[in-house]
């Protein structure tokens, strides 16, 4: 038993730490493990941290001042006047150990994914964090643009006629796509170099897709823009009277005139090659070829469920909308969407499988799954991975097959079911739900077989 | 920093001869100015009264640890005093006061004082300090318990 306390009062000179000793003396004796943090008037000492509140089994809060409980968040917590504390310490140890023991641990799934996601996103490093940088700041152009062109379709037909569309047409298209690999470009190399990478990022990015360099350009823009703009950052040696010019004079031009001189004459040319290659083999693909690019893609996005695998497949559906190619997107969304889904559904045909907490965190998954947010899955691959990451690899593998098989298209980088209201956005939009709910059901019969029967204690 | 540096003889009394919270109270705040510890007498007893109507100092176990924070305190300062009969101090467990401690701390803090502080306010909570302060029958002899337990 491990129990975490903060004691604190309106002075915070002497009942504070009368309380803390009193815990911590009750507790000695009673030979629970204890830690007490003290916010007196000295400020917080002996501050809990993360771990020590993650490890514990009880919080008290014994104080007379406000205290946040905010940190405590899904712990038993006895919330206490501080004389309480002073008066019988042991008594309180009682009351929390018991609190402790009758705790029904809210295993809130939607907080869970939340943690997953930033503890990954603090995980990231090196390129993969630039990458990610760029690519994060770049969906919300790709959401507007994707949208506004797919409404254009839905009020002009096939050609965008019509003033109303022909404007959405330039919104969309003419706009916010042509700020997408830009701001791709732009936002790795400032995550490189700071703040005077933006610029030749987003110069090289514009220039990529001049040359019809694609979002392949791009990204080699945006990396290129930023090594070479912390390059220069430590080359260049100004005496202390002209240090103020670098930023805003010296560091914009030199690397801007690098970046884009390179990129016209020698990254732009051979990437406008693979692009071009590309682009012309996703087109052309056929038959069996198209089914097992669905299904790699697919597969990937349920690997692991966010992750580096799973964005890496998720840049490239993205990157392709600017190539005017919609059926990638289509895969990863729906791929993405099947694993959480098949978990939920599996939780409802074999409840005697999955214990109480799942069985909740079953329905939260339903819900993120309708949603596109594949770590919906995570806290059953966590609990069971050997299991649960094959089942979801091949029905989001299936699925990923199907959608390309039925041509199923997307527009939109996001938004999960809520874009198929959108007119125009899913391209097959009946083929395509009839590949996610296949996808699905394969999911969860396999985890379904795969998992063994919860013993009822 | 050593707490009998806040603590000296002439802020030390034996006999309390209060009957009641308040009368202590006053006796406890006189001590402080007789030793040039506090400009303004009236004002910090109203302090120390406001901070009784927040909630009892009376920590228990014969305990009371009245304080205050005012600009009218020169520097951090304890009084310690003891009542021979006990005095209804409404303790948090309704026992009588023989212990006090009057705490007093100027707005602008010091943290190494505050450390101080908070190290007797710890050490109150151990039985045999208390003890040992009850039968300390001179003011040298609650010094000496003091040091004891440094």
């Amino acid at each position: 038993m491990k129990i975490v306390a903060v004691t604190a009062c309106p002075t915070g000179v002497a009942h504070t730490y009368m309380a803390a000793e009193a815990l911590e003396k009750a507790a000695q004796k009673k030979e629970i493990e204890i830690k007490v943090e003290t916010q007196g008037s000295v400020g917080i000492e002996n501050e809990l941290t993360t771990e020590d509140i993650k490890q514990a089994d009880a919080v008290i809060i014994a104080a007379g001042t406000n205290v946040k409980t905010g940190r405590f968040q899904g712990k038993p917590l006895l919330s206490v006047e501080v004389g309480e504390a002073i008066k019988d310490a042991t008594a309180l140890l009682e009351e929390a150990k018991e609190k402790a023991e009758d705790f029904e641990p809210q295993e809130d799934v939607v907080t869970d994914v939340k943690t997953h996601k930033s503890e990954r996103s603090q995980q990231r490093t090196g390129a993969y964090k630039h990458l990610m940088n760029g690519v994060s700041r770049m969906i919300p152009f790709v959401v507007a643009g994707g949208l506004a062109i797919s409404l254009a379709f839905a009020f002009g037909g096939i050609d965008a006629e019509g003033a109303l569309a022909g404007a959405l047409m330039q919104i969309g298209g003419d706009a916010a796509f042509a700020l997408m690999v830009p701001i791709l470009a732009g936002f790795i190399a400032a995550s490189i170099a700071d703040r005077p990478g933006l610029a030749p990022g987003m110069v090289g990015g514009m220039l990529a897709v001049q040359v019809e360099a694609g979002f392949l350009g791009g990204i080699i823009a945006g990396f290129l823009a930023g090594y070479v703009t912390e390059w220069l950052k430590n080359i260049i040696k100004l005496p202390a009277t002209l240090e103020g010019l670098k930023p805003v004079l010296i560091l914009p031009l030199f690397s801007t005139l690098i970046i884009g001189l390179l990129m016209l004459f020698v990254i732009g040319p051979p990437v406008m090659g693979i692009m071009t290659g590309l682009e012309n083999w996703l087109e052309g693909m056929t038959g069996t070829n198209r089914v097992l690019l669905g299904a790699i893609l697919g597969a990937m996005m349920a690997f692991d469920m966010g992750g580096p695998v799973n964005k890496a497949a998720y840049a490239f559906g993205v990157g392709l909308l600017a190539s005017e190619i919609y059926t990638p997107m289509a895969v990863i969304m729906a791929a993405g969407m099947t694993p959480p889904l098949g978990l939920a559904l599996a939780t409802m045909i074999t409840p005697n499988k999955f214990d109480r907490q799942q069985k909740e965190a079953g329905k939260a998954a339903a819900v993120l799954g309708i949603s596109f947010i594949t770590e919906g899955a995570i806290p059953f691959a966590a609990a069971d991975p050997l299991k649960v990451i094959p089942s979801i690899m091949v029905g989001s593998a299936i699925t990923g097959a199907l959608s390309m098989l039925f041509n199923a298209t997307l527009r939109a980088p996001h938004g999960g079911i809520f874009v198929v209201g959108i007119p125009g956005a899913v391209g097959n939009v009946l083929l395509y739900a009839v590949a996610i709910l296949i996808g699905t059901v394969v999911t969860a019969l396999l985890v379904s077989s795969l998992k063994e029967k919860i013993e009822v204690a | 920093m050593k707490l009998t540096e806040l603590l000296t003889e002439d802020l030390i009394k034996l006999n309390l001869e209060g009957k009641d919270k308040e009368a202590c109270l006053k006796e406890l705040v006189t001590l402080l100015a007789e030793a040039g510890k506090i400009t303004e007498q009236e004002e910090f007893y109203q302090t120390i009264l406001a901070r009784e109507e927040l909630s009892t100092t009376g920590v228990g176990n014969q305990v009371a640890i009245p304080h205050g924070k005012s600009e009218v305190v020169k520097e951090p300062t304890i009084v310690f005093a003891k009542s021979e009969t006990g005095v209804d101090y409404g303790s948090i467990d309704d026992q009588d006061v023989k212990l006090f401690f009057m705490i007093a701390v100027p707005e602008k803090k010091s943290e190494e004082h505050l450390k101080v502080l908070a190290k007797l306010s710890r050490k109150l909570m151990h039985q045999e300090f208390r003890e040992d302060l009850l039968t300390a029958a001179t003011k040298q002899k609650v010094l000496e318990v003091i040091k004891e337990h440094e």
